[in-house]
């Protein structure tokens, strides 16, 4: 016979009304709530360090509920849907938060901009191509990435393999490095998005970055010979048996580890990547390095391509102020931003902070990036959600059997047709 | 004394109202939404229609999941059910130490789905898995085949993690159905010179009727309820070639935004559940007139 004493139905009542959120409401008046992505392998303990400096200075603490990156990109439009948007939430600058901006679901921040004076902490170019949405701004750049040939440098010193800079040079690596019996190639495309960072390169390095804009925009053709041209160059990797086998079955960090380990030489990936392989003990410029996507056609421009990770307020946020000082705070302190850059492998959006702060491998890809023409949100941050979608999968399908790519455009065509009508 | 229809009201109100909100209304709101092309947060929409519904004819995905649902189905009537029963009729012994095969047959059904994913997802992993790494040991030379990575194999690879785990449900509930077969039945039939094959044929098997009725019931059931574990395992990956309806719902309204469409995708597996079920318990209720 289980009897309750009143202290366990005091606990139960409070549990109940801490699940219902109405203990948190009421008892923790002034705090800020945030969702974010940053979990595990992305820099959680860096970004929970982050908030009690927040805490620190300003007084007000920070209720955060981190949700890992590919069920982030669900939960928060099913939060959106609910109306139950925290105060402030991470997000992909681009046609991601395009769409929540379309939708009414994000507070503009114009004020609160100008009164941090973020535009003399933010880059102008990524302040321009990142922040703006419908003539308003709504997001904060907290960390921006950029997509490299990531490299295992011990064995590419040992098969005496140089970093290429055209795509015939890159081609004879691979053919070296397979020689010497290492896989010259790791993706791990099981969830999809890692293949896209060969579809963005491929399309920007043969037909520009403008082409791109317009394909991303759907004002081009997945059926485009620009398109087939770029699938027909990849499909050519494959064939050659350029990239492991059963790509589809890891996950980017598989990938990751094998080139870590050895068995592949490189993988295409963002600066995360940095983070991870640090955390993991491999020390930058010694165990790894990265060269950029070479180049392919002459003429056409040369662009960089990466992501951007902002902070957004959400239109119906319980406390607008405190969420307006968390992420102008977030960008705007150098030690933040410095210590973000360290943990998390990116690079930071604060113009001030010291390049000292990078290791030599991130201050070159910085450098890359100043010394680009054009910088280009990967694939699904470029297009339209439903669009990335059907993109998403066809790169997934490619890898598995690349054989009949035309036939796979045209069908993407087809699905993105119906997906810009909407 | 009877208690009074208030007192029965009040006591079924908080389930009813329970029941309500998170059953009924959100049941009514996907009807309702099915005929918008809501995206999910907008609060703009408009109502199109059946244009949801058409659209089903026309999507390559739709027909594809239809078919993995339906394979998933009769996977689902015949592997756990045929397994559960071996392991019933095999276990159904004095033999001392059959309960801790019993224990151990029941585990998997009391881990979570997720769990029981994830375990599968190490066991087929291509290059270190325990599959290939047996393969490899039998052949002689590694093997490393991505059964979750392939088109042809990913659902097949799934339904088999399932069945594992809905096996020790269905042994169970085989075994509770032979502790109720009378022994001098089967006494009876020994006398009269069966074999072992004979007895299990025309003896056992016509006497686990009702126990097979509540197998395949909770089966197909919870075949229709199999989101979890393909969400964890393949996401209906690689490219679409695993989804299930519930995966292609899940995919069209989250993902891609198109909720109205979702939406009229759920009615529709809606109205396929509901009608399994009926024609099920149709044919229920015909067995149990019989056995009057």
């Amino acid at each position: 016979m289980v009897t309750l004493s009143r202290r366990t139905v005091l606990a139960a009542g409070s549990a109940w009304m801490a699940l219902t959120g109405l203990a948190g409401r009421a008892l923790a008046d002034g705090e800020v709530t945030i969702s974010h992505y940053f979990t595990g392998d992305l820099g959680l303990k860096g970004i929970q360090d982050i908030f009690a400096k927040f805490k620190a200075a300003k007084g007000t603490s920070v209720k955060d509920s981190p949700i890992g990156h590919e069920d982030f990109k669900t939960g928060i439009l099913v939060r959106a849907a609910g109306k139950n948007l925290p105060d402030v939430f991470s997000y992909w600058a681009g046609a991601r938060t395009q769409f929540v901006a379309d939708s009414g679901n994000l507070h503009p921040i114009d004020d609160a901009w100008a009164a941090a004076g973020l535009d003399k902490v933010i880059a102008k170019s990524v302040a321009d191509g990142a922040t703006m949405y419908n003539g308003k701004r709504y997001l904060v750049p907290f960390g921006y990435h950029y997509a490299g040939l990531f490299f295992n440098k011990k064995v590419m010193d040992k098969a005496g393999a140089t970093a290429p800079k055209t795509w015939d040079e890159f081609k004879a690596l691979c053919q070296k490095l397979k020689a010497a019996g290492v896989t010259p190639i790791a993706l791990g495309s099981k969830n999809r998005w890692p293949a896209q960072f060969w579809f963005d390169y491929l399309v920007l390095r043969t037909a520009g970055p403008e082409y791109r804009a317009k394909l991303m925009a759907g004002k081009a053709s997945y059926s485009d010979p620009e398109v087939k041209k770029a699938f027909a160059a990849w499909k050519e990797l494959i064939d050659a048996g350029y990239f492991v086998p059963n790509a589809n079955a890891d996950d980017w960090t598989d990938a990751a580890d094998k080139v870590a380990k050895g068995t592949a030489a490189m993988t295409l990936m963002g600066t995360w990547i940095t983070g991870y392989w640090n955390g993991n003990g491999l020390k930058p410029g010694e165990d790894y390095d990265f060269y950029p996507f070479p180049t392919m056609t002459a003429g056409v421009p040369n662009a960089v391509v990466g992501p951007v990770d902002g902070l957004v307020i959400s239109a119906n946020a319980a406390n607008v102020k405190g969420a307006e000082e968390l992420i102008t705070f977030m960008v705007s302190d150098k030690d933040v931003q410095a210590s973000w850059a360290k943990i998390q492998g990116a690079l930071s959006a604060n113009v001030n902070v010291d390049p000292a702060n990078y290791t030599p491998v991130m201050k070159r890809a910085l450098d890359t990036i100043k010394g680009a023409e054009a910088f280009a949100f990967n694939y699904d941050l470029a297009t339209p959600p439903p669009v990335a979608e059907v993109g998403l999968s066809m790169f997934a399908k490619f890898m598995d059997a690349p054989a009949n790519y035309e036939a796979m455009l045209d069908d993407a065509q087809k699905a993105a047709t119906e997906a810009f009508k909407k | 004394m009877q208690p009074s229809i208030l007192w029965r009201a009040v006591f079924l109100a908080p389930p009813l109202a329970v029941f309500g909100l998170i059953v009924v209304w959100p049941l009514l709101d996907s009807f309702f939404y099915s005929f918008t092309n809501w995206n999910g947060f907008d609060p703009n929409y408009r109502f199109v229609g059946f244009e949801n519904f058409t659209k089903v004819t026309s999507d390559p995905l739709f027909l594809h999941a239809v078919i993995n649902t339906l394979i998933w189905i009769v996977a689902a009537i015949l592997m756990p059910t045929l397994a559960g029963l071996a392991l019933a009729l095999l276990l159904d012994t004095s033999v001392r130490g059959a309960w801790v095969f019993k224990s151990i047959f029941y585990l998997p059904i009391c881990l979570s789905a997720i769990v029981v994913g994830q375990i599968w997802t190490w066991i087929y992993q291509p290059d270190w898995g325990l599959l290939n790494t047996a393969i490899g040991a039998v052949q002689g030379a590694p093997f490393t085949f991505a059964w979750l990575a392939r088109p042809l194999t990913a659902l097949g690879s799934v339904i088999v993690a399932w069945s594992w785990q809905q096996t020790g449900l269905a042994m169970v509930i085989f075994l509770a159905g032979l502790t109720s077969i009378p022994h001098d039945l089967v006494e009876a039939a020994d006398i009269e010179g069966a074999t072992r094959w004979q007895r299990i044929r025309y003896v056992v098997l016509p006497l686990l009727r009702p126990a097979t009725v509540v197998v395949v019931a909770l089966m197909v059931i919870n075949s229709l309820k199999g989101f979890d574990i393909l969400y964890i395992m393949t996401g209906g990956g690689p490219f679409n070639s695993s989804d299930t309806l519930a995966m292609h719902m899940y995919n069209e309204s989250f993902k891609k935004y198109h909720m109205g469409y979702g939406s009229a995708i759920s009615v529709i597996l809606f109205i396929m559940t509901l009608t399994i079920i009926l024609v099920y318990f149709r044919q229920l209720r015909k067995v149990d007139e019989i056995n009057d």
